[in-house]
């Protein structure tokens, strides 16, 4: 990607991305983290447009910023426990320095790799050779995740009800 | 596709949804168990029937090999053990008895996925069945001990997946391939191009995933969630996680590790030297650690990490003798485990504790359940007629026929050091005081289980011969 | 200037950086999760940008995405459902007791 356009727009979304992930992790309100979590999410479908995976963009807005954070703002909500809001614990600085480390290890293994890129271009459309791959080659941990699905449903179900 | 090799997983998936179907019809639970006892046979069946083949379908996906039985039959048995446990057990929570079977199978089904793939989709896919529904399991009591049990499973459970699917980006980044064969040929090829150096990412990426792994098995550093969760979870389930989750965890490292990361000569890591370093921390740690607890739960948790220290050892011999002895190890550990914590299932449900304290003087009320605790505490320890003894000589003959000497000295000394902790238990069942006369009676589906699983301690120690062969079947699978 | 594949990877791991910070520094246990969804998200942005540089025409990368966010999606369902259980039973969802690093 050269095209002066998109490398403005790849700066643009990043810092969005970022700046909303220091958010989920720095405030100390829980509810604007939550809000926060959404910008993230949304940041990274942007980053799947640039990425030419246009099916998972939908995917991730679908099932992130939809789904998995309506749940989490339910859970909020449903435990009350807004008052203390998202404090850190007192370890906050080891875990710093944890983080920093390890940035410095990825960042490092990933800048000393020689990675064997491929010159062929990007599929224009992604939808059609996702489903044939999920229904043939991915066929095995297609059904198995159906079968996670409902292990996830009856566990949630049982453990969460008032009883 | 063959869904013929597909047999064993999608009976116990059935069997799993059957069990919720006739849980909705009938109000005797008993049935219930017994439907999810009984029809463990199907499945355990279709596995034997297909010993002895080397097959692959779905695209590669799925393998079935020796190797794969060995591990789906060791799950098959433990989750007929958990079941005959819960029996009793389960009535605390009644309204949920047929979920619990039914989510202990689909565990189950998740392990023999794991024994039987080797692509690192289909890898990640069944290590979170078995695992989310070990976290489900975790906090089925619903008290506040559980259920925080269950919190810190998930979300430390959740943070190693993570990890893991971070190794596992790197190594498909640094080869392009998912597929575990396929990484190990493109692994050699970039290290004859490069003159023997491996891609940094490489290194970070199997690194990332043992990590990820060790977690599963509870190997230090990532063992900290160990004694919380065995505390808190359900006694069954407990024994669960020890003996099976375990061997899932250990069934997938060794094919990772020996099919795509260590099928290159010269290895690209030295993988054995980091298994030993590992394995030495991990004993010592959870040896150190059981020696002061007080409930005898917490203190088989600390137990069962300084065991994945001492399997640790047949990894790092790095041989077929090695990881046959692996096999046979997980084998003896299961039926070990087991053993103990349906021991101590039967104690709590009239003591109603999990003091060691209050273990005091069991031997007259209980002798016949006293005996069986004690013999799978002297398997633990690695003592003769007991499968712990052949188990643990094997795995370091392995080591030391690698030249792991100093290795094997460390798990002599640590073997020692874990006499202490558990001959404690023993000394206050036989010669402490009880604090009544009146006899512990045992439900009968507990007598089962505990039956079976003494006998098994005791005749695959006797008799260790034809189980060794079964489990160097299963290693030459991987290393021939 | 050009964007390759060296960007979205740092970018990944930034994100997962972050994810891992929250996930040892914060005490509720909601708020962890989310951390733990960060990662998550980090590693598909990670897995997405191989697949686009390496395997252009397998789409190997975006299957695997796909199975994480489903996976991710049942994780914190279940997580959620704990979480409500722990609550029900402490009237708290802070994670005083389970400080992550202590463990």
């Amino acid at each position: 990607m050269s095209d002066p356009v998109l490398v403005v727009v790849f700066y643009l979304i990043s810092a969005i991305t970022v700046v909303a992930a220091l958010g989920v992790v720095l405030t100390r309100n829980i509810v604007y983290a939550a809000v926060f979590l959404v910008g993230t999410f949304a940041g990274v479908a942007g980053i799947f447009v640039l990425l030419n995976a246009d099916f998972l963009a939908a995917v991730q807005l679908l099932v992130y910023a939809g789904a998995i954070a309506i749940l989490i703002i339910f859970a909020i909500m449903m435990t009350r426990d807004t008052r203390k809001g998202s404090r850190s614990n007192e370890q906050r600085w080891p875990a710093f320095i944890m983080a920093v480390l390890m940035l410095a290890v990825l960042l490092g293994g990933i800048s000393q790799t020689i990675w064997p890129v491929s010159v062929l271009a990007p599929l224009e459309t992604t939808t059609e050779k996702l489903g044939k791959l999920l229904l043939n080659e991915y066929i095995l941990p297609f059904e198995v995740v159906s079968v996670l699905l409902v292990a996830a449903m009856i566990g949630a179900i049982v453990i969460s009800r008032e009883d | 596709m063959n869904l013929y090799l597909l047999g064993p997983e999608l009976s116990l998936i059935g069997l799993a949804f059957l069990v919720i179907l006739v849980d909705l019809a009938t109000h005797n639970k008993n049935v219930v168990a017994a439907l999810a006892g009984i029809g463990l046979v199907v499945p355990a069946a279709w596995a034997v029937s297909l010993w002895g083949q080397t097959a692959s379908s779905f695209y590669g996906a799925l393998v079935v090999d020796s190797y794969s039985i060995f591990f789906k039959l060791l799950f098959i048995a433990a989750a007929a053990l958990v079941i005959l446990m819960s029996v009793q057990y389960s009535k605390r929570f009644a309204p949920y008895q047929g979920e619990y079977y039914a989510v202990i199978l689909l565990a189950t089904a998740g392990m023999m996925f794991m024994a039987s793939t080797q692509e690192l989709i289909s890898i990640y896919i069944s290590l979170e069945l078995a695992s989310i529904s070990l976290y489900v399991l975790a906090s089925f009591l619903k008290d506040a001990k559980s259920s925080e049990a269950g919190i810190k499973y998930l979300l430390l459970g959740a943070v190693s997946s993570a990890v893991l699917l971070y190794g596992m980006a790197l190594l498909y980044g640094a080869t392009g391939s998912t597929k575990l064969n396929e990484i190990a040929q493109a692994i050699q090829e970039s290290m004859q191009r490069d003159q023997g150096a491996v891609l940094p990412a490489i290194v970070l990426g199997a690194i990332f995933m043992a990590g990820g792994f060790g977690f599963k098995i509870a190997a230090v550093p990532f063992q900290m969630w160990a004694p919380d969760v065995y505390e808190g979870a359900p006694t069954p389930i407990t024994g669960f996680l020890t003996g099976a989750s375990k061997a899932a965890g250990f069934a997938v490292i060794l094919r990772v590790f020996f099919v795509a990361l260590g099928n290159q000569a010269p290895l690209p890591v030295d993988w054995p030297a980091l298994f030993a370093v590992l394995s030495a921390l991990t004993m010592t740690v959870g040896n150190l650690s059981a020696i002061p607890q007080a409930n005898i739960k917490r203190m088989l948790a600390y137990s069962s990490i300084a065991h994945a220290g001492f399997i640790l050892v047949g990894v790092a011999a790095f041989s077929s003798q090695g990881v046959g002895g692996v096999a046979y190890y997980l084998l003896g550990y299961m039926f070990t485990s087991m053993g103990a914590f349906a021991a101590i299932v039967a104690i709590s449900e009239r003591l109603g504790s999990d003091q060691i304290a209050d273990y005091s003087g069991l031997a007259r009320r209980a002798p016949l359940l006293a005996l069986i605790l004690a013999i799978c505490l002297i398997s633990l320890i690695g003592l003769p007629p007991t499968v712990g003894f052949v188990a643990k000589i094997y795995v370091f003959w392995a080591a030391l026929q690698q030249g792991l000497l100093w290795l094997v000295l460390f798990g002599v000394l640590n073997s020692v050091i874990s006499a202490y902790y558990y001959l404690r238990v023993v000394k206050a069942m036989y010669l402490g005081a009880p604090a009544s006369e009146e006899p512990l009676p045992v439900s009968r589906t507990l007598v089962v289980a505990l039956a079976v699983a003494v006998i098994a301690v005791l005749a695959i120690g006797i008799f260790p011969q034809p189980w060794l062969d079964f489990g160097t079947g299963a290693a030459i699978v991987l290393i021939p | 200037m050009t964007i390759g594949l060296g960007h979205f990877l740092t970018l990944g791991a930034v994100l997962f950086c972050i994810g891992l910070y929250g996930v040892l520094a914060k005490r509720n246990a909601i708020v962890i999760l989310m951390a733990i969804e960060l990662m998550f998200n980090a590693i598909n942005v990670t897995m997405v940008a191989f697949s686009r540089y390496i395997t252009p025409n397998m789409l190997t990368g975006q299957v695997f995405a796909i199975f994480i966010i489903t996976v991710a999606a049942a994780e914190a369902a279940v997580g959620l459902g704990i979480i409500l259980c722990l609550y029900r039973n402490r009237e708290t969802v802070d994670a005083e007791q389970f400080n992550l690093m202590k463990w």
